[in-house]
């Protein structure tokens, strides 16, 4: 179905071929060839100043940046040939491009935006400090403190799960400036300097063999004023436009590189002699179809943005759809790989379908718990879309 | 023609709104002929609306959200396939006859399938028309033996056939089987996301009303969760139903569709007689209707062990062996 665009067809396929016939020259053929999870963090860099050259790497920025200014449908065809030809995703510039860039955007005062905007595209990186071991899925919780002492704020506390922090530059940061009324009011937003004195990463060893997260210790860590975004107890507000920056475009881009990594199951079916197992085949007409739907519904769900008609939930619907998928995927891969599987071999970094099945079973918890949990997104579902009363409020330990 | 798929659905919701749950058969038949729906699919020049597969399953979603009875899928998919065939001597006459609601029962090859059994309303059809991939042929039915089934809003019987015409054989035939069985499987695949939806609707509803604990079920997470999980189920089928519908579709991945479909129908309406409690064994409420249908659209033309493995073997065959 045609939907009403601010790019013409022929324009979208003009960008296509162009991009297309970029990748086939540009696209790094040995992404998958990282020994060490530092050697992997460097090649990201390297992936994402070519892109920044060639005008692909901040589609949805405006459009003064060079690169920016294009339209859902365009960013949509990009994230599509990235997928197609198997290009690395950008995981260590994701958080600069779209959280620090839509908080700068939003809510940061046109001296941040000078200062920070442009460093980005440089290939600063930043990190996101909100979760910590008190705040997971109740992320108001926030116990980190930022005490106001003149022109600085101290702070100390604790952050974790905090992706690829051990490389970043620059944090966005959500701290507790007061502890009086509803817990939401009391939270403040902050841009740390990561080489400040008093912050400590420690990579967090990972299940699967990975250090894709880091703790952030912060101790008494002097953060001037002028870093913060919005006003003290902002904080809440701030961090939303943190978290709703990214459009849809991840899980449309997932979803696409699960299906063209089926063939990585269809080949382990083929080496282990079972093409012909009817059960097999059974199973991976399954996983093949459910690949699809998810496919069908980021589809839907993009469309959907672009025309105005997206409802409350349904971004839940596509996340629970795809960690499920991915879950499957790797779980198929896992039983048919048999004892093979279990012999532990180096793993691929920034490859969610590598073909390492205990890997990939293992890295799949990252969309089931990861950015709202399954849990919270079932909430959000039968809350909100389907209209189920909310949870009431209060516990008393017994 | 164009008519857009909500457009469809309004006039679909209107025409069958006030008969409420599994509606009379006799007069829904006549709602769907006066509608012009059998009409849906036949070219314009053969005097119909010249509408494709997306405006079919748009039909079939409202036929399964209210439990329509009969056998509107296969009427309209042996129209299509008479619109589609070479001509024969009665053609002419055949198409706009059924056109206007006489029946004609399609019986198409599937496993375990006899070839004169499992039709739908098979008292009431005049002809059979018998589909497989190497032969299309045309039968008088000359009488019928109704077997009782689970499900109440489709009955199946056995009919007794007289001498059977071929309309095609061969590539013909093969054409023909694959627009039948294309038509047919996303016809179920859209039935039962639109039954689905409807029984989700009404176990939430219900769950907002039924207290317990002097609170409503609703408020309980454990349940909650069980719903959104169908509320996920069913939207990515539906995701899928119309991406499926919009583009050209092969056999193998109609029959992954409704592999799919039928699926989800079947947990969804297993989780409405449980979250109904005791009220859902009851014959008076209508939540055994959409798990009888679910039933037997999981296992009209082929079930979901069938298609998933043809998929799966399309799919393997699709990738090039490694080197």
């Amino acid at each position: 179905m045609a939907h009403p665009t601010d790019v013409s067809t022929t324009a979208l396929a003009g960008l296509r071929a162009d991009l297309r016939a970029w990748l086939a020259v540009n696209r790094p053929a040995d992404w998958r060839a990282c020994a060490t999870h530092a050697e992997f963090a460097a090649s990201q860099r390297d992936w994402f100043r070519k892109l920044v050259e060639a005008g692909y790497a901040i589609p949805h920025w405006p459009a003064e940046w060079p690169g920016g200014g294009r339209s859902l449908a365009e960013q949509k065809v990009i994230y599509e040939e990235l997928a197609r030809a198997d290009a690395p995703r950008l995981l260590l510039s994701f958080v600069s491009t779209y959280h620090a860039f839509a908080t700068l955007h939003e809510c940061g005062n046109a001296e941040q935006k000078a200062r920070y905007l442009p460093g980005i595209l440089r290939g600063e990186t930043w990190c996101q400090g909100f979760s910590e071991p008190g705040a997971g899925s109740d992320l108001a919780a926030v116990r980190t403190r930022a005490e106001r002492r003149g022109d600085v704020y101290a702070v100390n506390g604790q952050k974790v799960w905090s992706t690829m922090a051990q490389y970043a530059d620059r944090c966005l940061l959500l701290a507790r400036t007061a502890s009086e009324g509803a817990k939401q009011a009391g939270l403040t937003y902050f841009l740390l300097d990561m080489t400040a004195p008093g912050v400590t990463v420690r990579p967090i060893h990972q299940i699967q063999g990975d250090e894709e997260f880091a703790e952030i210790f912060l101790d008494n860590v002097e953060i001037p004023v002028t870093e913060r975004i919005g006003a003290e107890g902002d904080g809440w507000a701030v961090a939303q436009a943190t978290l709703s920056s990214e459009r849809g475009l991840t899980l449309m881009e997932l979803g696409y590189r699960m299906r063209g990594a089926l063939d990585r199951l269809a080949a382990l079916i083929g080496e282990t002699g079972r093409t012909g197992d009817a059960g097999v085949q059974r199973d991976f007409g399954a996983l093949t179809g459910q690949v699809d739907a998810v496919c069908a519904l980021a589809d839907q769900f993009l469309d959907r943005r672009m025309t105005g008609q997206e409802q409350v939930g349904d971004a839940s619907v596509v996340k629970n759809a795809y960690s499920r998928a991915l879950r499957a995927y790797a779980a198929l891969g896992v039983r048919l790989g048999g004892i093979a599987a279990q012999r532990r071999e180096p793993i691929t970094y920034g490859d969610l379908n590598s073909g390492n099945w205990m890997a990939d079973f293992m890295n799949s918890y990252a969309w089931t718990i990861a950015g709202g949990s399954e849990e919270i997104q079932r909430n959000i579902i039968a809350e909100r879309m389907l209209g189920m009363p909310r949870e009431p409020k209060g516990w008393t330990a017994p | 023609m164009m008519i857009s798929r909500e457009e469809l659905r309004d006039s679909a919701r209107k025409g069958l709104g006030s008969d409420g749950l599994a509606p009379d058969p006799v007069a829904s038949w006549d709602r769907l002929v006066d509608m012009g729906w059998f009409a849906l699919a036949v070219p314009e020049e053969l005097g119909g609306l010249g509408l494709g597969a997306e405006a079919l399953a748009a039909v079939h979603v409202e036929l399964g959200r209210a439990l329509v009875p009969g056998a509107a899928i296969a009427q309209m998919a042996a129209i299509e396939v008479l619109c589609a065939a070479p001509d024969f001597a009665d053609r002419a006459a055949l198409i706009p006859a059924a056109v206007a609601g006489e029946r004609i029962g399609l019986s198409l090859d599937a496993p375990g399938r006899p070839a004169t059994g499992c039709v739908i309303d098979a008292d009431q059809v005049r002809q059979l028309l018998l589909v497989s991939p190497q032969r299309i042929a045309l039968a008088p039915v000359l009488g019928a033996t109704m077997v009782p089934t689970w499900d109440e809003t489709r009955r199946l019987g056995d009919v007794a056939i007289g001498a059977e015409t071929v309309i095609a054989a061969g590539d013909a035939a093969r054409g023909l089987y694959d627009l039948a069985t294309t038509r047919v499987l996303l016809a179920l695949a859209a039935d039962a996301v639109g039954g689905a939806a409807a029984a989700l609707a009404m176990t939430v509803d219900y769950l907002k009303t039924r207290r317990q604990f002097d609170r409503p079920l609703a408020l309980f997470q454990a349940l909650k969760h069980r719903v959104a999980d169908c509320q996920i189920a069913l939207v990515a089928a539906e995701a899928l139903l119309w991406s499926r519908a919009a583009a050209p579709l092969t056999v193998a991945m109609a029959g992954a569709l409704k592999a799919r479909a039928t699926t989800m129908f079947r947990d969804v309406a297993e989780e409405a007689v449980q979250l109904h409690g005791g009220i859902g064994l009851t014959a008076e409420h209508p939540c055994h209707l959409f798990l009888k249908r679910a039933f037997l659209d999981a296992a009209l033309a082929g079930d979901a062990d069938h298609w998933n493995a043809v998929a799966g073997q399309s799919a393997l065959a699709l990738v090039q062996p490694a080197s």
